[in-house]
């Protein structure tokens, strides 16, 4: 290997940033490469096992919920928290107290409190129903019907959307106002300056959303646990769950790592994909 | 430079040790493995933990009982770790796969199956006989804690489901409890006008719905649906019939459909729902041990207990009894003399089982059942189920039936059913085979 | 012209507001209900208790175990405390290693560092409480709190790491001038210029330790020792307890005061440092 001269504006040592980082990679080894080890090899450490679980019809339906869960949820949340991104940014008074508002249900994320809130927001007989019944709609049965029970959990993390909207309210203030000025004087309406300037220069934000989302909508499990406990029949049981399920409730270790990773490669693929649809060559990330 | 590169390498050399440090890669060895401690005939201080799931009355009655103990044993600190039902065999599972369960834990009669199949799963009790004084426990029940042939745990208490119904709704219905089965079918169309139920059924933890099913039909057949060594004794018709019933009950307006109960009561017990505590739905099969938190929320008294149901010629076959729970200790206890002392305690101290009440049914013990006695304190429905299913002649339930996946079968068969997802034979075909085909693998792992 | 203006003002207002209704009514009838006697929790859409009666907090207070709420409160705080500390120092060293220095492998560990947040937590946590009792240090808060002294927040590393690049490196070579080693420019030249990101981080560890709920019921068995998460989960579960519905939204309405009180007092700071953060 050729000499490599490192450049350094503090200290002068080829070492020095690799001994700061030294606990970041212990913690790399000891919290993360060593417990996927293990799961890794108590996912192979019967045989048959991921046989076993491709050849499940448990595997399939929670795979097919968390698909429908993804699909339906990461969309509806980046295009609902761009758009409010886009009114908010608009520069009007009291906006301010507006953001606080929206972003206060992601700061309470996952937190148990508001999901006892949500189980009592849904009952049969609870305020959502009661004004569904106001508008002169039919109360849902929103655990009971395995077409809705999904629509809890999503509406839940719909709910919480004011992280994705912050990042991108910050990533429109960086848009210099010069850009729109041009686009005026050019002749350019609102709707096409939004589709020739703000998106194209919103993409590493919407990209960095999407990613976020898709991993944790993927990985979801509190909400189900709590909400539904995955039914009605089994409508609500996403992966998360399933791998919670045969781990402590059935004890069945060896099928609950292969679950896992087969949600990780599951996930990855997804990430791959994104990466590639939307993303070419883009600077650092 | 040097000094960078010095400590760099002292932290790469740290690094495996830090690793390799209790061979972290490693699954933990079993207690069995590594040698289980033995008594060493001395009571020390120190520390035990001690682990119940359960309802806010049994939580506050353990708490008391701990606190009789401290004054006795202010050396032997316990260490609480409780809950509700919901979750907690998953909590105990995760410690027993890891060895950091309790010194003490209240278990549930199928865990004898699933964590200690050879016996080896948790403390030999009959090791610890100089602390533990069984006298008060007939062969039988003792028998209910063995497994492998080895004493694993000690009952706490017998019990089975019985009725309990809401007198103030039945009164005012003009209604009697029912004997037979017909009887209660027939409830379900007297009550269906002032839409109220006269039975609950669920297929959450407790799984009555499935229960009473094969009540009725081991009552009808007289064949056992599990036998205690884990072989099926249904016939796929007896399923059938099984499930045949549960939706003539649901049909018939006895109970509420599984639709209508889950959009009513969502994820809450119903001994908090409103249909519950408002008469709306007027009774529910409970186990004796557990039925206090019913009770607790309505007036005192209204709650009653029934009739097990027989058909129309008397016969009362087919109900089932099993330990409520039992306690075990762990294989890997630090400290069996100290554990098995404060076990005896649980188990047979009148101080302590005046605290419990009836709180974990009516003692297996005979000196804690005494020791209620003589001070009055065996009354309640408790004791009122305990009398009326002695003079039954009972099915013991196999721990296998009680096994998680094998809830998980019932509850979705009955689930299935109750959404019109399929017709019973179907069904039924499906339970039956996923029924045998689990018990065959479990019988292969163990 | 400014009619239409005047006009488009008011109708973003009016769906602002509509917005912003959805947002705070399950919070506002959460307090509401939990001040209303059982009966009347749904009777109706609006949340107003007609007499409002605040024994359901009282019951909350005492919670279903020897211990009163003040002493799961600090548990928590002593589980999050020591947490922000360690991720503050752990993720600062991190971060200022990959801004400022080059050396050997710093491409492969930097995508490390990125690959690291992609990973399910579900699938190492089963290992991971293996782990920790295999050295017997389950029911502790050692493994709530000490992983946090290796960075493992990736996200958390990541924001600190764009804050630093934003710092002008003139400022460090003075420094060096001046005779300072790598530690003592960091403390005394990078971290003051850095400190809206710091505070940033700690609200964030702040927040998502006190709302965690899957980690400590892995990890702590014992009551006494409960994070506010689990006693509430104890509390609301409906297989655990007698309690009224009021008393279970008391208790959650309590649950939310510290991660409400903290978001109140540094909203402005983070709101404006999240570009990479602001995950939940």
């Amino acid at each position: 290997m050729g000499k490599k001269f490192y450049k350094n504006s503090v200290g002068t040592g080829k070492y020095t940033g690799l001994l700061l980082i030294m606990p970041f990679v212990a913690g790399l080894v000891l919290f993360t490469a060593i417990p996927l080890g293990m799961s890794f090899a108590g996912s192979v450490s019967e045989s048959g096992t991921y046989t076993e679980v491709l050849q499940s019809s448990d595997f399939y339906k929670s795979m097919a919920v968390t698909l429908k869960y993804v699909l339906i949820l990461v969309p509806l949340k980046l295009v609902v928290s761009l758009a409010v991104a886009l009114i908010l940014s608009i520069s009007l008074r009291f906006m301010g107290v507006y953001r606080t508002i929206f972003y206060i249900p992601s700061v309470l994320g996952s937190n148990l409190s508001v999901v006892i809130m949500w189980q009592f927001l849904f009952t049969s007989d609870g305020p959502v129903n009661k004004f569904l019944n106001l508008i002169n709609i039919e109360s849902v049965g929103w655990y009971s019907d395995s077409r809705h029970a999904l629509s809890i959990i999503i509406l839940l993390r719909l709910w919480e959307f004011g992280s994705s909207m912050i990042i991108f309210l910050n990533a429109l203030k960086n848009i210099p106002s010069e850009y729109y000025d041009c686009a005026k004087t050019d002749g350019c309406g609102k709707v096409r300056a939004f589709f020739l300037i703000t998106l194209p220069l919103l993409r590493d934000s919407i990209f960095l959303n999407l990613i976020l989302q898709t991993i944790s909508a993927f990985q979801e499990f509190n909400a189900p646990y709590l909400l539904t406990g995955g039914g009605p029949m089994k409508s609500t049981r996403t992966v998360g769950m399933l791998i919670y399920d045969e781990m402590f409730r059935y004890g069945e270790t060896g099928y609950a790592n292969a679950v896992s990773w087969i949600l990780f490669a599951v996930i990855t693929i997804a990430i791959i994909l994104i990466w590639k649809i939307g993303r070419r060559g883009s600077e650092e990330f | 430079m040097k000094k960078n590169f010095a400590v760099l390498l002292i932290c790469s050399a740290l690094l495996p040790a830090f690793i390799s440090c209790g061979d972290m890669g490693e699954v933990p060895k079993k207690a069995s493995e590594t040698g289980v401690k033995e008594p060493d005939g001395q009571i020390d201080s120190c520390k035990l933990r001690f682990s119940w799931w359960g309802g806010d009355d049994r939580h506050n009655a353990t708490l008391k009982a701990i606190d009789v103990w401290n004054e006795l044993h202010p050396e032997i600190e316990i260490i609480p770790e409780y809950g509700g039902w919901d979750g907690w065999s998953e909590k105990v599972s995760a410690q027993i796969n890891s060895h950091t369960e309790p010194d003490i834990m209240q278990i549930n009669y199928d865990w004898l199956v699933s964590f200690s199949p050879d016996g080896k799963g948790f403390y030999d009790l009959s090791k610890l006989t100089d602390y533990l004084d069984f006298s008060g426990f007939t062969d039988e029940i003792l028998s209910f804690g063995k497994s492998g042939g080895i004493l694993n745990a000690v009952t706490v208490s017998v019990t089975g489901r019985g009725f309990f119904y809401n007198s103030e709704v039945y009164r005012k219905m003009g209604a009697e409890y029912p004997d037979t089965w017909e009887d209660l079918i027939s409830l379900g169309e007297k009550f269906s006008d002032e839409n109220i139920y006269p039975l609950d059924l669920d297929i959450q933890s407790g799984g009555t719905a499935w229960y009473l099913a094969v009540v009725y039909v081991q009552q009808k057949t007289g064949r056992e649906f599990i036998s205690m060594d884990g072989k099926l004794g249904f016939t796929e018709n007896d399923i059938k019939t099984a499930l045949d019933f549960y939706k003539t009950l649901e049909d018939g307006g006895v109970i509420r459909s599984v639709e209508t109960r889950t959009d009513e009561d969502g994820n809450v017990a119903l001994y908090q729902s409103p249909e519950f505590i408002e008469g709306s739905v007027a009774g529910v099969l409970e186990w004796g041990s557990s039925v206090g938190k019913y009770e607790m929320v309505l007036p005192e008294g209204v709650l009653e207990a029934g009739n097990f149901l027989s058909d129309e010629n008397g016969n009362t076959g087919g109900w089932m009894v099993k330990p409520s729970m039992l306690y075990a200790i762990s294989a890997n206890t630090e400290y069996p003399d100290e554990t098995a002392l404060f076990m005896d305690f649980l188990l047979n101290n009148d101080e302590a089982s005046v605290a419990f009440g009836t709180t974990r049914g009516i003692p297996a013990s005979a000196h804690a059942e005494k020791a209620l006695e003589d001070r009055g304190l065996l009354t309640g429905l408790a004791q009122k189920n305990d009398e009326m299913i002695e003079k039954l002649d009972t099915v013991t339930i196999s721990p296998y039936m009680e096994l998680p996946r094998m809830k998980e079968f019932y509850n979705s068969a009955i689930e299935k059913i109750s959404y019109d997802q399929a017709d019973t034979s179907a069904v039924a075909e499906e339970l039956y085979n996923s029924i045998n085909s689990y018990l065959d693998k479990i019988k292969v792992k163990n | 012209m400014k009619l239409r203006k005047i006009f488009s003002k008011i109708i973003i207002y009016i769906l602002l507001s509509l917005v912003g209704i959805i947002m705070i009514y399950p919070l506002l009838w959460l307090v509401g209900s939990s001040l209303k006697p059982d009966s009347e929790i749904f009777g109706s859409v609006g949340f107003i208790p007609e007499k409002p009666d605040f024994s359901a907090y009282f019951r909350a207070w005492q919670t279903v175990t020897p211990y009163s709420m003040g002493h799961y409160f600090l548990n928590t705080f002593f589980i999050v405390v020591p947490k922000i500390i360690f991720t503050l120092v752990s993720s600062t060293l991190t971060a200022y290693g990959f801004a400022r220095f080059d050396f050997p492998m710093k491409k492969f560990f930097f995508a490390l560092l990125m690959g690291v947040m992609f990973i399910p937590s579900i699938v190492v946590i089963i290992p991971s409480y293996l782990m920790w009792s295999k050295v017997g240090l389950t029911d502790t808060y050692i493994p709530l709190t000490v992983p946090s002294l290796f960075a493992v927040e990736g996200s958390f590393v990541f924001m600190i790491y764009e804050f630093i690049k934003g710092v002008p490196k003139q400022l460090d070579e003075a420094s060096k001038i001046d005779g300072c080693g790598a530690i003592r420019t960091l403390v005394f030249i990078i971290v003051p210029c850095i400190k809206p990101v710091l505070i940033s981080v700690a609200v964030f560890t702040f927040l998502w330790t006190v709302n965690d709920f899957m980690t400590p019921l892995m990890m702590i068995s014992s009551v006494e020792k409960y994070p506010l998460s689990l006693i509430l989960r104890l509390s609301s579960d409906a297989t655990g307890n007698g309690y009224e519905q009021n008393t279970v939204l008391a208790m959650s309405a309590i649950g939310l005061i510290p991660s409400l009180a903290v978001f109140a007092f540094a909203q402005r700071k983070i709101m404006d440092s999240i570009t990479f953060g602001g995950i939940n």
